[in-house]
This record gives structure tokens, C-alpha cells and sequence, in this order.
């Protein structure tokens, strides 16, 4: 059944020839591998070590004031940051808003990367072995309201067109509408593109309008709001867009919608004709297709 | 080696490779922890055994139709159905039973999948019951090493074969995979092992037989098994393409149909059969099941993977990013194989474009030229050139290419696409045999002259297996110098590993806390927490306090995979725990991998 087949060979085996660009070819790879097998065996060391990271902390630590921000970069070595300096790190910095109220900036960083928040003037920079110790100094915001700070003086009704307002009651850890139960309101971090920050969990229901309303709030000359979809997996099993009306004293100041790929959206509203007076500002939270939207809200006046 | 025959060289080196193969894995598994998947598959392995160990005994009571009844098959045979079918898992069981120490009757008897009837007298060969069930996987392992030295000799000298065996092996993604107990590597060996007996189907009738029997093994093995046909079939019409062209090297012949080859005959007749044999789950209701699992697998949830900087999760429906999406695979081959073995790779692409047709690829080949006048469908390489090159063509190309179409899941990262790495192994010892064979010709002496090819195979694979080295035991970590290393690789935002494997390390911490009565585990699997505590390593009263926030809320301390869908779970700990500091950060090269944090006291 497997007879072997003699082979009568119609072209002849190629002859070893030296060939000037093989010869090329086997020098580069010979000189790539030995790279390639040096590099491996040198970058462990070339990583930050505990001692560059307690150094650099310390370094912070005897500079940082209350209002400063610290950042790892790349970003990815954030945690590790933490176990360093967590202590000065609260939520409400880690799951910040944006970086604009944050006047100095710690920037720790390696292998020559530099934060997005690190911008400015560089007033210190400092080697700790592996690590780049930098303060950053900008103008910072002047944050006339914080809503998620003031979030509790908040009215939160439901309202449907032809009804009466349902009144959404302080309960226990947030605003709670009746009959349905996630239709609430409450301050916690969220999940928005991958990214954490501290805002509203605001999630739409059918028929119906959420509306969030802050009786008095001292406007600058500008309205930041931030919104987004929480959490991978409602965005991975809802579609629906959510919109979102604001008024700043019974006016429309601004209608932004968002999806899922909107990502951490943020949304400036001039309000230079309010600069300084105190006016009601009204968020207005509607979905057509409100399965799984998990709707993060956030947004601080600005002088 | 002089001395010997090169039958017996062979040999040999093939009996050496696989040794050093199963060493290297036996030495360094035991710090690889246990993921999701493997955690069930140890759960499914010991059930298993529980069938054969009842079949006993009702063998022995003389009544073994007992054991086929249909209660009696799916008590067992239903855990991990319809997901795979249960070649490799049956190993591991049998394994698992043979070689373990066993120490079953002790304070973990309750965590075995199966009644503990009394300690078992096996041959411990292993400490730790993991290693008893992961060793089949490191046999197949070793198996592949050596196939690919054999199918590299039909090309190249014995040196590039031995590289290109090395280089299967230390490839840091494929090393994660070849020591656990799943079926990444070994069907992986399994597609090669199909490969390489169609290859030798196409002049000998003997292997257009086996090559059905192989099949139906890799059906056994894993659902993969099921693309092998098609890329068979586009080399087998590429190869005698002058069929259809009606012409033959150069000369007009008659056009025709090209035949069904034996091999491909032997893989319709005897492929299914031996698929519905092998798994008891199937006897019940044979197409029904048969079809639920492959459902099972044609409409897979699109698991969360992260990719240059995003994280996938459903089929891309957005234009702009479907270009982005199939790149997926291509690209996590650039930035996961080390780059020489890359390197001698496109070297080797073009030794094979520069082949002529009929021409062996050195003096080492195998003769390409025909060796019958007429076409003959038991041995259809026979009368032509076999195409070598479009044959590892369709071997690289086609897994990956399946992977990059924009509704494949891509959850599985290199693992998806593993059966590509040995022919990339063999494309690599192709060109390091034609560039060895110029740097012996430029040597004078006689003696280098013998020495160059063996140093220079030596000198590439000294990268490949350091960076190996390197990345155990959190190979899913690693990338290679184009990427930058683990660094590189999370500035790339490319994935970092999945399923909680990367545990092991975290759990002296774990045992040493006073609190992990309330632990929280994140992503590792109720099945790999048994196991760990039945090896001792994880302390018996080590709680787990379930999954997602409730988990969380119900927590004393907590780990965290870095993976960027599960951002939202850190989030939830600092609101939970109320404070952003971890405890601390395992990380590899300063790149976090698992962050423990413990709820600050009141």
C-alpha cells in the first residue's frame, strides 16, 4: 500500500552559495538576537523599585497642601502610586471630575511619560532612581458650585406629561423614587470609558422624565457638565441614547445627548450673563430606550 | 552525533527535545496559578474518573451496562457540556488519578468533585494534584516539539529543525498555555499533528488513512479541529492548482477537477466517528447534542479583551473601527513572538518565494520534484511539487485570519490563534537553515565551517528563551522588544492576562490576614480556589465572598485583576471600603497586575 517512490529529480538541488545579502540578513539577525537577549535580561532591573517609589512619596509628602494633585505616568502605574501616597489620594481625587480645579500637580513618573494632567510650569523635578518626580503649577478653576458636593440639597421628581410630579424622597442613601426600583438618584464613582469619577447615577425610566433640580446655585461664567454611560456591561447590553436638558433659571441652556460611545462627555455652557447670581439650574434626564442606562451625571459652575 | 546514522540523530534529538520539553514545563508550573477555564477543567477531569472508576465496579459486580445508562452517563459526563469535547480532559483525569499523592482522605476531601472513597493507591509522581492533571498538557507539548523537529528535517539540516523546535517552545505565549491543564496547546499539537500527517498523506496512502484517525483526535480535542479542513483543502487546491489550469510545470495538460485525496476521505469517514465515540455526553442524543455544541460555540458571547487601548467586547459595528478590529491578530503576533524568531520567519518566507517549483528548499530537503508520471488520489502529492510554502502559508495565515474577521470574539487573545506558532517555528528554521548554510559557505576553516550552522542556531534561539524565562509565570503579561516588554505592552493598552490566573502569588498574603474569612476573590473561580486549598496552598477556612459589588459589600479585603473592564469594580471597592490606598500591587516590571486592598477598620 506505501511503496516508496524513487525520485527522478528534474531540476538539480540548489548548491550553497555565498551570497552577500544572506550573509547581510544572518549579521542582522545575529546582532538583533543578541539585542533582543540582552534586553530581556537588563529591563527587569531598569524597572522602579520600592525604595524609588518611598523616596519620591516622601518627596510629595513634604511639599503636598490640600488642593493638590497627584498623578502616576503612564497611568497604568496609578495603583502603585496609591499604595505610596493613597492616603492623600481620596476618592473624589482619583474619581476626579477633570483636572482643571488642581493648581499643583504631582506627576511621578517613568520611562520618560509624562500625565495629561501635568500641565504648566514645571517648578520641581527630581530623580528617584527608576522615577521623575515632578510639580506642575497652572491656574487653577475657581470652583463656584460643586453639585456632587451639594448633591443632597437636591429635589429629585419624576415627572410624566398629563401627571403630577412624583416626588423622589431622601431614603436612607439616596434619592428614591417610588414603584420602580432603580429609578434613583445617588452620588458614588462610576465607571465611564474605563475611566472612574465621582457623579450622579441618574438612570432614566420609560415614559417618564427624572428631573434633578438645584433650587440655588451661585453660577460663574461658565457651566461644566459631564455625562456619560457607567458601567462596561450596561453598556454592553443597552443601546439607548439619553438626553439630557438643562435650564438655568426656567431657561434652556443646553440639550446634550449621550451613547455609549460618548465616553466621559463634558459639555461647557456659557452662563457669563448669570456671573455671580444664585439661579436654580435644572437637569432633565430622558431616555427613548432606557434598558441598561446607567447614566452618570456630573458638573461643577466655574468662575 | 557524527557517529550516528541520521535515522538514528533524529531520533535522537527528538527523544531529547521532548525530555528537555516536559523538564523545563515540570520545573516551572508550579507557579503558575489556576484560571477560570482550567479550574473547570480540573472540576471535569476527576468527574470523569468517577465514571471509569464506577465502571469498575460495576465490572466488577458484573453488571457494567449499569454505567451506560443514560442517568449514569450525564451524572457524570455533563459538566463542561456541551462547551468541549473531552479527549484532553479524560487525560487529565486518568493523570490526576495515576500520579497524584494522595492525601484525599485528609481535612480537603470535601472539596473533590467526587465521593473520596479511601485514600488511592497511585504512583506519586507529583506533590501537588494540579501537576498530576496538567501533565498530559505538557506531554502534547512535547509531542509538538518533536514534530516540529521531524516535519523541519524534511527541509533543513538537523540544527535549524532542533532551533525550530526550541523556538515552538519558547515563545512566552504559547509556554503560558503548554503547562496548564486546557486545551490551548494541546490542540495546538493536534493541528499540527493533522498537518503533518496530511503532509506525508500527499505521497504515502498509509498516512491518507491516519490522517482521518488524527483528525478525529483533534475533534476530540478541541472545536478548532473543525477549520482544519479548510485549510487543508486551500493548499490541497493550490497544490495541484495546474489541474484546473490545465498546466503543468509549463507544459499544457488536460483540465480537470482535481480528485478528493485519501486523506481527505479518511477525514470524513473516520473523523466523526471516532468524535461521537469518545464522548459518552453525546451517545444519548447524538445530533441533537452534536448540534447544541457547536451553537455553543458559533454563537459564543463576545467576552471582554482589551487591544490597543480599547476594550472589545461585541462585534464591531462601527465602519472606522472594523479595519482596527481585524488587525488583532496580526498585531498580537508582532508584539508576542520574540522578534528573532519573527525575524527568521520572513527570512524563511523568502526562501520559499524564491523556491522554484520541482526544487528541493537545500541539500537537507526532502526531493520536491514529482516522483510519479500520473496523478493518483491515495498519494496526490505524488505527480507534483507540493507546494510547501503555501502549505505553511495556509497554516500561519488561516487561524489568524479567522480570528480577524470582525464577528469572531477575540476574548482569547494569542491562545485563539496558537496553532499558527509552530509553522511560524518552522518558517523560522527554514530561513535559519538557508542563512546558516551562507555563513558556512564564508568560512574558511573547516572545522567553523562544521560549527557555524550549530552556533548560529544556538545564538537565535539564546533571545527566545530568555524572554521566556522572563515572562513566567505571567506569560498573558508578556510582550516582546517591539512592544516595549510588560511596560511597552500596557502603554500599548494591550491585553494583560485574563481569568485570575495570576493569583498564586497573592495567597501567603491571603493566608496570612486574619480576615479572610471575608475574601474577596474578583475573578478567580470557585474550582481553583478548591484546588488550592486541597494543595495547602490557600488556608481551608479561606472564605469567598462571592461576585461583583454584593461580593464586594460582603468583604473584609479584595483583589483586583487589571484588566480595563473591570475598572468598574475598583470603583466600587473605594466606595465600599472607602479609600483608594491598596494594601499592595503585585506587578511585573512595575506593571500592576493583581492590587489587594483590606477594608480599613472602622
Amino acid at each position: 500500500m506505501d511503496t516508496p517512490l524513487e525520485a527522478p529529480a528534474l531540476v538539480p538541488p540548489a548548491r550553497p552559495r555565498v551570497s552577500k545579502a544572506a550573509l547581510v540578513a544572518a549579521a542582522a539577525i545575529a546582532v538583533l538576537a543578541v539585542v533582543e537577549a540582552s534586553v530581556a535580561l537588563v529591563a527587569p532591573s531598569r524597572a522602579p523599585k520600592d525604595a524609588d517609589w518611598e523616596a519620591a512619596a516622601q518627596a510629595v509628602r513634604a511639599g503636598f497642601a490640600p488642593g493638590d494633585l497627584i498623578v502616576a505616568a503612564p497611568a497604568w502605574a496609578d495603583p502603585i502610586m496609591r499604595v505610596h501616597l493613597g492616603d492623600l489620594v481620596a476618592v473624589e481625587m482619583a474619581a476626579r471630575f477633570d483636572d482643571a480645579r488642581f493648581g499643583r500637580v504631582w506627576e511621578i513618573g517613568q520611562r520618560g511619560a509624562h500625565a495629561p494632567e501635568a500641565r504648566g510650569t514645571v517648578a520641581l523635578e527630581q530623580r528617584f532612581g527608576a522615577l521623575t518626580l515632578r510639580r506642575v503649577e497652572r491656574p487653577a478653576a475657581k470652583i463656584a458650585y460643586d453639585f456632587q458636593a451639594n448633591w443632597t440639597n437636591a429635589r429629585v421628581v419624576r415627572a410624566a406629561q398629563g401627571r403630577p410630579d412624583v416626588p423622589c424622597p431622601w431614603s436612607g442613601d439616596r434619592f428614591q423614587c417610588p414603584d420602580i426600583g432603580f429609578n434613583f438618584v445617588h452620588l458614588q464613582t462610576v465607571e465611564v470609558d474605563f475611566t472612574l469619577h465621582r457623579a450622579l447615577l441618574v438612570q432614566p425610566v420609560g415614559g417618564a422624565e427624572v428631573v434633578v433640580e438645584y433650587a440655588e446655585v451661585p453660577l460663574g461664567r461658565e457651566l461644566v457638565i459631564a455625562t456619560g454611560i457607567h458601567d462596561v456591561w450596561a453598556r454592553k447590553a443597552g443601546t439607548g441614547a439619553v438626553e439630557t436638558r438643562v435650564t438655568i433659571a426656567g431657561t434652556p441652556a443646553a440639550a446634550i445627548t449621550t451613547r455609549n460611545e460618548s465616553g466621559w462627555q463634558v459639555t461647557r455652557v456659557d452662563t457669563s450673563k448669570y456671573d455671580g447670581r444664585t439661579v436654580p439650574v435644572r437637569f432633565v434626564v430622558t431616555s427613548p430606550a432606557p434598558f441598561q442606562r446607567q447614566f452618570a451625571l456630573a458638573a461643577e459652575a466655574r468662575r | 552525533m557524527s557517529r550516528l546514522s541520521a535515522r538514528a540523530r533524529d531520533r535522537l534529538i527528538t527523544a531529547l527535545l521532548a525530555i528537555l520539553t516536559v523538564s523545563w514545563l515540570l520545573a516551572v508550573e508550579g507557579r503558575q496559578g489556576f484560571g477560570r477555564d482550567e479550574g473547570q477543567y480540573f472540576r471535569a477531569g476527576e468527574r470523569y474518573w468517577g465514571w471509569f472508576e464506577e465502571l469498575g465496579e460495576n465490572l466488577a459486580a458484573g453488571h457494567p451496562g449499569l454505567s451506560f445508562k443514560p442517568a449514569s452517563l450525564d451524572r457524570y459526563w455533563n459538566d463542561n457540556a456541551p462547551d468541549h469535547p473531552v479527549v484532553a480532559k479524560v487525560l487529565y483525569g486518568l493523570s490526576w488519578r495515576a500520579f497524584h499523592h494522595c492525601t484525599c482522605t485528609g481535612p480537603a476531601r470535601g472539596l473533590h468533585p467526587i465521593p473520596i472513597r479511601g485514600k488511592h493507591r497511585t504512583l506519586p509522581l507529583f506533590r501537588r494534584d494540579s501537576t498530576a492533571f496538567r501533565f498530559p498538557a505538557m506531554l502534547f507539548a512535547a509531542l509538538l516539539v518533536g514534530m516540529v523537529y521531524r516535519f523541519s528535517r524534511r527541509f533543513v539540516s538537523w540544527p535549524a529543525a532542533a532551533a525550530g523546535a526550541v523556538l515552538t517552545l519558547a515563545q512566552p505565549h504559547y509556554f503560558f498555555h503548554a503547562q496548564i491543564a486546557c486545551f490551548d496547546a494541546p490542540i495546538t499539537t493536534m493541528a499540527f499533528a493533522v498537518g503533518f500527517a496530511y503532509w506525508k498523506a500527499l505521497r504515502s496512502p498509509k498516512w491518507g488513512v491516519l490522517t482521518g484517525v488524527v483528525f478525529g483526535i483533534a475533534l476530540g480535542t478541541k472545536h478548532n479541529a473543525w477549520l482544519m479542513p479548510i485549510f487543508l483543502t486551500g493548499h490541497y487546491l493550490w497544490m495541484r492548482r495546474g489541474d484546473l489550469l490545465g498546466r503543468w510545470f509549463g507544459q499544457a495538460a488536460r483540465r480537470r477537477v482535481p480528485r478528493v485525496p485519501l486523506a481527505f476521505v479518511a477525514m470524513i469517514l473516520l473523523g466523526p466517528p471516532i468524535f461521537f465515540a469518545h464522548w459518552p455526553w453525546l451517545w444519548q442524543a447524538p445530533l441533537a447534542r452534536a448540534r447544541t455544541y457547536v451553537k455553543r460555540h458559533l454563537e459564543h458571547e463576545h467576552y471582554n479583551f482589551e487591544y490597543l487601548g480599547r476594550n472589545w467586547n461585541a462585534p464591531v459595528t462601527e465602519a472606522s473601527l472594523k479595519p482596527l478590529r481585524m488587525t488583532a491578530p496580526f498585531v498580537e503576533t508582532l508584539f508576542t513572538v520574540p522578534v528573532t524568531t519573527l525575524a527568521l520567519s520572513l527570512a524563511g518566507a523568502v526562501v520559499l518565494m524564491r523556491r522554484r517549483r520541482g526544487e528541493p528548499m537545500g541539500p537537507d530537503a526532502e526531493p520536491e520534484a514529482p516522483l510519479a508520471p500520473e496523478v493518483d488520489w491515495r498519494r496526490p502529492g505524488a505527480d507534483v511539487d507540493r507546494a510547501p510554502g503555501a502549505f505553511l502559508a495556509v497554516q500561519i495565515f488561516g487561524p489568524l485570519c479567522v480570528i480577524a474577521l470582525p464577528a469572531t470574539p477575540i476574548f482569547g487573545g494569542v491562545k485563539h490563534f496558537l496553532p499558527a506558532m509552530p509553522y511560524i517555528a518552522v518558517a523560522a528554521a527554514i530561513g535559519l537553515d538557508a542563512l546558516a548554510r551562507a555563513v558556512a559557505a564564508a568560512v574558511t576553516r573547516e572545522r567553523l565551517r562544521r560549527a557555524a550552522p550549530v552556533a548560529f542556531a544556538a545564538l537565535v534561539c539564546v533571545p527566545a528563551v530568555v524572554e521566556t524565562r522572563r515572562s513566567h509565570p505571567d506569560g498573558l503579561s508578556h510582550y516582546n522588544l517591539l512592544a516595549g516588554g510588560f511596560a511597552g505592552g500596557a502603554s500599548l493598552g494591550m491585553n494583560r492576562q485574563f481569568w485570575g490566573y495570576a493569583v498564586l502569588p497573592m495567597l501567603p498574603w491571603v493566608n496570612d490576614s486574619p480576615n479572610h474569612g471575608g475574601m474577596y476573590w474578583h475573578d478567580v473561580i470557585s474550582d481553583a480556589l478548591a484546588m488550592y486549598k486541597r494543595e495547602g496552598r490557600l488556608a481551608l477556612d479561606a472564605g469567598d465572598t462571592g461576585y461583583a459589588q454584593p461580593g464586594i459589600e460582603r468583604s473584609q479585603m479584595g483583589i483586583l485583576f487589571y484588566e480595563k473592564h473591570w475598572t468598574v469594580y475598583e470603583g466600587w471597592i473605594w466606595d465600599d471600603y472607602g479609600t483608594t490606598r491598596p494594601v499592595f500591587v503585585r506587578d511585573r516590571e512595575g506593571v500592576p497586575i493583581v492590587t489587594a486592598y483590606e477594608r480599613p477598620p472602622r
